[in-house]
């Protein structure tokens, strides 16, 4: 065997004699793409993956079975062959009927691992359920209990009679940790990178989290007494208990985040003597002003913001500061969770009449059910289709709120019945303390060069988190879009954190989403389960609970939780991780939602002895017939039917002939993607 | 006086069977010493049965479209009255039909006996290998070969003496050479003429082919679809072997080879070359890769030749005739003559073999006669799934491998496909794709998830669904499967779409942007519509209407409800006063 010269993608190369350019290719360190070769088969060509450029020929030709010949010119990234490749793929992906993560994983903001994590619990390893979630979320006690959870919204389990609780299941499991061995990651080498980041909120934390882990100093500046921003100062401890929030902050910092408290920009230090000490600068600091509703008599004593008030009662049962007086009669105008976090708050602090003024509909109300549910049980009274048209008072003094009666007219664009005056008609209601609960904005201003947006925001790129200043990073409430919940705060944080920790590197890698292959409800057949409950959370009851801050819910018995966590369907592959599909799928910007068609769904089942089979996954690459054929030598599988239809079973039909299995599961450990799977 | 009766697939399914039984009775009752005779196809398929008579001068009356119940005009014939059977007589127009044509493969189709071996040794059969077994090398007759000019008939057009030169080149002991019968293009039947109205020519060609590359066994896969042909084959077979011309020492020379027929189970995928072989070796019917080719690596991994019926047939010609007189006919790219299949709306359809140079106009004008009906020529399918479409304005195109290639369409195993005014195009592409899509053998993801796209993608379209993008989408797909199919199959399928998109773009965007077939074709896009003043209210059309879409009052003009009507053209045909009309 003598040596040969090739060239590919304009780099020399070399080959021994016969040898396949697939092979030679990797040699050589370049990687051609392919799915259905296998060393240990024969070549058999199916995926056509594996396509290049040849000079001289015109085809396209397959590199697994082209062999290399001296002096040949190879190119297996022309736009010719990307085409051709990406076609495959997105063709490929438009007959995979599969999820690579669950639904739940892809509708939380931070990406978490649920069916992970719930699969830990259900076997009762909370320590692992605890790592898992941590490689997203460092706050899981916190936000276990806060979190309006959007993956229990699209938790299939409902499609058989309720989501899981999967929010519930996580706070158990983080409180679990919290009590005796308690996770905690070994952050990496020191890399001498200081990063800054100012505001101690869910973003910054995270953010400070993930950056320590990778070796960098990192110091969180934050203008309040104590860490974590709206989760302590605008979240009622009656939801979030504050000893589990300075749990969770402690441990951030073991991880070896510096915290600086009580530290405001532009008051005890300047934006610009941080920026310049620091490799990277990160502002996270949350949407902190209270909107204005506009409306006349909005100066007069009694008139308050929503998280103004919720910072005050905080700031008060920690013992930092006094009581608001709010008097007996509390309006509290807006629909969402601060509205409900202010007016149970208001019940709590001892307010005889608390209303919340709204003015469409209960249905249409942002706040989350629960919550709308809980205020009525403490004896909120909810006045819908009402909008304050004036705030009246009495030498500079609240005494009444003028609203003006709505119905609800046409839709909008969003679908939703848009408030519309009825003319002419009002009402008054008798009022102490108003307390506006409309929204939040920014209150950071003054950082020079730095870019806000028309709402006022700071603008930061979406994919790399970066400002308008070079090593300035922006995440959270503050930026773009305006505040929304903690777990979307997180995940911005959490996927900065690896944008700055490669800008820290030299190379900044902006975050891409990876592209996923995701079922269609319609192929899924959810009565093949069976029904079972979803566990209800004990609660204290209406009547004792508003009298107090102390938590609403109770704690879980262990056996509920671990019955909970093992109602989950697990919809997402057991080979996400491995599957050598998904990796190649994400080597182009593919969009199999072009080629939408028939997809071939097929039942799971238990073919041969230890192995479960799921042909909608299935690529028909062979390799396991091959496998099976070629190296165990057993010829079970074959291809049956033409075309679409062709579907890999046992050879000819036959079932019988499952017997000649000797349980080898070389087919599993050859199969490209996650068809086949090992039941042991 | 000599009777032979047409026993093609073409001609018994006309009833040429009942035909011979009545006529043999007839005889029978006349105590005639006559026995009719059989031949196969002569090529006019549409003016079976045909019954040819040879009078005591040695003088042809050939008698179309007969029936059984013509039996004693012909038995009164064969007696001598000749004017019996004047009407059933060949009009000079049909008899045309022969005129232009070359007949080399068809030489004997529809002449001889094809159950007689000696009826082929009559016209010169098995002269060719006995010339030479006695007097030439492998070499000089795969020079002959080189000579003609011959590609192969298959479809692909490949220099048959090349391939027989490679595998003559590849050293081995065991050497194959194999027919491909298993002929599956939709409107493509040449193959199945030549096996069953002359298998000994095929035997002879793939002799002579075995001889040139060192083979000493032949294989003839054929499709199981044919029954006749593997009959009359299987007899052909046995002769050969009785008379010396298959078996040991062949001719008492020192070249042995024999020769079996595989039936094949009807997958067209096992028309590729090496499905074919994966298929002769058991094995699902799924194509190889290419390289090795078969002529190094073929059938149990030994050098093998495959070539296809056509191919073979022209061979024992060639060695008869030489390689030039082959060579002098057609164009300087085409060598020789090439069979169609004439079929779709040709107003005579059926197998005609022309010289290679000749214009599509004057195979479907001047031997075909134009479209049935005085209809309109919309265009011609040339070569099956794997072809394209012609147009209107290129029916001049030469006939000749480049030139059709030129047009997008290929020359391929010779089905011509007529369409009229009434065909709709992207149907058309549509029935290919259908096609081409079911038979994908579900080995490469272009062929098999490709092909059912655009199946999908031409279905909305037809059905009204088509959406802006989706020719661009189409034609994506298309080069995409071109460049990425494993195999012929996948990699010509695109042709039918790719062809008519490229001639009549202008049919696609009727469907997408103005939900209309302008060929009134695609019954989902269709309107009826009942003309007030022509309708007088008769009810006949509600009364048969089978979802009582159509609405109206005795003697009051009927009214149709679109949303109802489900297009079955039952109204239209039942209108005696032409009253309702299709958008």
């Amino acid at each position: 065997m003598s040596k040969i010269k090739f060239t590919l993608n304009g780099k020399e190369c070399f080959a021994e004699e016969g040898e396949f350019l697939l092979g030679a290719a990797q040699k050589n360190g370049i990687e051609i793409p392919n799915l259905c070769n296998h060393p240990s088969v024969k070549i058999y060509g199916a995926c056509g993956l594996c396509t290049v450029e040849v000079a001289g020929v015109p085809k396209l030709l397959r590199a697994c079975s082209t062999k290399v010949t001296d002096g040949m010119v190879v190119n297996s990234e022309t736009d010719r062959v990307k085409h051709s490749r990406k076609v495959a793929l997105e063709l490929l992906m438009s007959d995979h009927d599969g999820d690579c993560v669950g639904p739940c994983s892809l509708n939380c903001p931070a990406g978490t691992d649920c069916q992970g994590y719930v699969k830990a619990i259900a076997g009762g390893d909370y320590h692992r359920a605890v790592e898992i979630i941590k490689d997203k979320l460092p706050l899981p006690a916190s936000i276990g209990r806060i979190c309006p959870h959007p993956c229990e919204k699209k938790c299939r389990r409902q499609y058989v009679e309720s989501p899981i609780s999967i929010a519930a299941l996580k706070a158990f499991a983080a409180d679990r940790d919290l009590e005796e061995n308690t996770y905690a990651a070994v952050p990496a080498e020191s890399t001498g990178k200081k990063v800054s980041i100012i505001g101690g909120g869910p973003a910054g934390l995270t953010a400070a989290y993930y950056l320590a882990l990778k070796g960098h100093a990192v110091t969180v500046y934050d203008a309040m007494p104590k860490m974590g921003g709206m989760l302590r100062y605008g979240i009622p401890a009656y939801r979030l208990p504050k000893s589990v929030l300075d749990a969770e902050i402690k441990l951030i910092g073991d991880a070896g985040v510096e915290y600086k408290n009580n530290v405001k920009i532009g008051r005890d230090v300047s934006f610009e003597e941080i920026k310049d000490s620091s490799d990277a600068t990160i502002i996270a600091v949350g949407a902190w002003k209270s909107s204005s509703m506009r409306v006349a008599g909005e100066e007069l004593d009694g008139v308050v913001g929503g998280i103004d008030f919720l910072r005050q009662v905080s700031l008060y049962n920690s013992g930092e500061g006094d009581a608001p007086v709010i008097g007996d009669r509390v309006v509290i105008c807006g629909g969402g969770n601060t509205a409900m976090d202010a007016c149970r708050t208001a019940v709590r602090l001892g307010a005889k009449e608390v209303s919340v003024v709204y003015r469409r509909t209960r249905a249409e109300m942002p706040a989350e059910i629960e919550e709308i549910e809980e205020a009525e049980e403490e004896g909120v009274i909810f006045r819908f289709l009402r909008n304050p048209a004036e705030f009246v008072g009495e030498n500079g003094k609240l005494t009444a709120v003028k609203l003006q009666v709505m119905e609800l007219g046409e839709p909008d664009a969003s679908g939703r019945r848009s408030p519309v005056a009825v003319e002419g008609c009002f009402e008054t209601l008798e009022a102490d303390t108003v307390i506006e609960a409309i929204g939040q904005s920014l209150d950071f201003t003054g950082i020079n060069g730095l870019e806000y947006n028309r709402r006022g925001n700071i603008v930061a790129d979406e994919a790399s988190f970066a400002t308008s200043i070079e090593g300035v990073f922006a995440i959270g409430d503050a930026t773009n879009r305006g505040a929304g919940i903690a777990i979307a705060a997180i995940g911005e944080a959490n996927r900065a954190a690896a944008v700055i920790d490669s800008f820290l590197n030299g190379q900044m890698v902006s975050y891409k989403a990876p592209f996923v292959s995701e079922r269609r409800l319609d192929n899924i057949d959810f009565s093949v389960y069976n029904k079972k409950d979803r566990v209800s959370i004990p609660k204290r009851s209406a009547e004792i609970r508003r009298n107090d801050f102390d938590a609403v819910n109770l704690e879980l018995c262990e056996d509920a939780v671990k019955s909970e966590a093992a109602r989950c369907l697990e919809c997402g592959c057991h080979d996400y991780s491995d599957c050598r599909l998904i990796k190649t799928a994400n080597l182009l910007p593919i969009e199999p939602a072009r080629f939408d068609g028939k997809k071939n769904v097929h039942k799971t089942e238990q073919r041969l002895v230890s192995i479960e089979r799921n042909n909608s996954k299935c690529i028909l690459c062979s390799l396991c017939v091959r496998t099976c054929n070629e190296v165990a030598k057993k010829s079970i599988l074959g291809l049956v039917g033409r075309g679409f239809d062709t579907v890999i079973k046992p050879e000819f039909h036959n079932d019988e002939i499952i017997v000649g299995c000797r349980d080898c599961h070389l087919c599993v450990d050859v199969c490209p993607t996650g068809a086949l799977k090992l039941l042991k | 006086m000599k009777i032979v009766i047409g026993q093609g697939s073409c001609g018994l399914a006309a009833g040429a069977g009942k035909v011979f039984d009545a006529v043999s009775e007839e005889l029978k009752k006349l105590n005639s010493d006559i026995v009719p005779g059989v031949v196969g196809c002569i090529g006019m398929c549409y003016l079976e049965p045909i019954v040819d008579i040879y009078d005591d001068n040695g003088a042809l009356h050939r008698l179309v479209c007969v029936k059984p119940t013509d039996a004693p005009s012909i038995a009164a014939a064969l007696c001598g009255d000749l004017d019996a059977v004047k009407s059933l007589e060949i009009s000079p127009e049909d008899s045309s039909f022969l005129e232009k044509q070359y007949r080399i493969a068809l030489r004997n189709c529809g002449i001889i006996d094809p159950c007689s071996i000696d009826a082929y040794i009559s016209v010169g059969g098995y002269s060719s290998i006995t010339k030479i077994l006695s007097s030439m090398t492998p070499e000089a007759v795969i020079d002959e070969i080189k000579t003609s000019g011959l590609a192969g008939r298959g479809g692909a057009g490949f220099p048959t003496w090349f391939k027989w030169n490679a595998a003559r080149q590849s050293v081995s002991d065991h050497k194959y050479m194999i027919c491909n019968a298993d002929e599956g293009d939709p409107g493509a039947f040449m193959d199945r003429a030549v096996i069953e109205s002359d298998p000994h020519s095929l035997i002879e060609g793939m002799l002579i082919g075995a001889y040139a590359i060192g083979a000493e066994e032949m294989i003839v896969y054929v499709r199981a679809e044919y029954p006749l042909a593997v009959i009359r084959l299987k007899e052909a077979i046995k002769q050969a072997r009785e008379r010396g011309y298959l078996g040991k020492n062949i001719l008492g020379s020192s070249f042995s080879c024999d020769m079996r027929i595989k039936m094949g189970a009807g997958a067209f995928v096992c028309g590729e070359e090496t499905a074919l072989i994966e298929s002769l070796e058991g094995n699902r019917g799924m194509p190889r890769l290419k390289p090795p080719f078969p002529a190094q690596s073929g059938y149990k991994s030994e050098p093998s030749n495959i070539n296809n019926v056509e191919t073979f047939a022209n061979i024992a010609w060639i060695i008869q005739n030489g390689g030039e007189k082959f060579a002098a006919l057609g164009t300087p790219d085409s060598r020789g003559t090439k069979v169609f299949a004439l079929t779709g709306k040709i107003k005579r359809g059926g197998l005609v073999e022309v010289p290679m140079g000749m214009t599509l106009r004057d195979v479907i004008f001047d031997i075909g006669g134009g479209l049935r009906d005085g209809r309109e020529f919309k265009a011609v399918q040339l070569g099956g799934p794997s072809g394209g479409c012609i147009p209107a304005s290129l029916i001049d195109t030469v006939i000749d491998y480049k030139k059709l290639g030129a047009t997008g369409a290929i020359m391929g195993s010779g089905g011509m496909v007529v369409m009229d005014e009434g065909t709709c195009m992207v149907g058309m592409a549509k029935f290919f794709l259908d096609f081409t899509a079911k038979e994908s053998c579900g080995k490469c993801v272009h062929c098999r998830i490709g092909t059912k796209r655009m199946q999908e993608i031409l279905t909305r379209i037809v059905e009204g669904n088509g959406r802006e993008g989706d020719i661009d989408l189409l034609l994506e797909l298309c080069t995409a499967i071109k460049d990425g199919a494993l195999c012929g199959l996948g990699q010509t399928a695109p042709n039918p779409v790719l062809t008519t998109i490229k001639y009549f773009r202008d049919e696609y965007e009727a469907h997408i942007n103005d939900k209309k077939c302008p060929a009134h074709e695609c019954a989902a896009l269709l309107t009826y519509k009942i003309d007030a003043d022509k309708c007088r209210g008769c009810t006949l059309c509600a009364k048969n209407c089978p979802v009582e879409a159509i609405n109206g009052q005795l003697k009051a003009a009927h009214t149709i409800d679109t949303e109802k009507c489900i297009r079955c053209g039952q109204c239209v045909k039942l209108c005696k006063f032409g009253a309702i009309s299709i958008e």
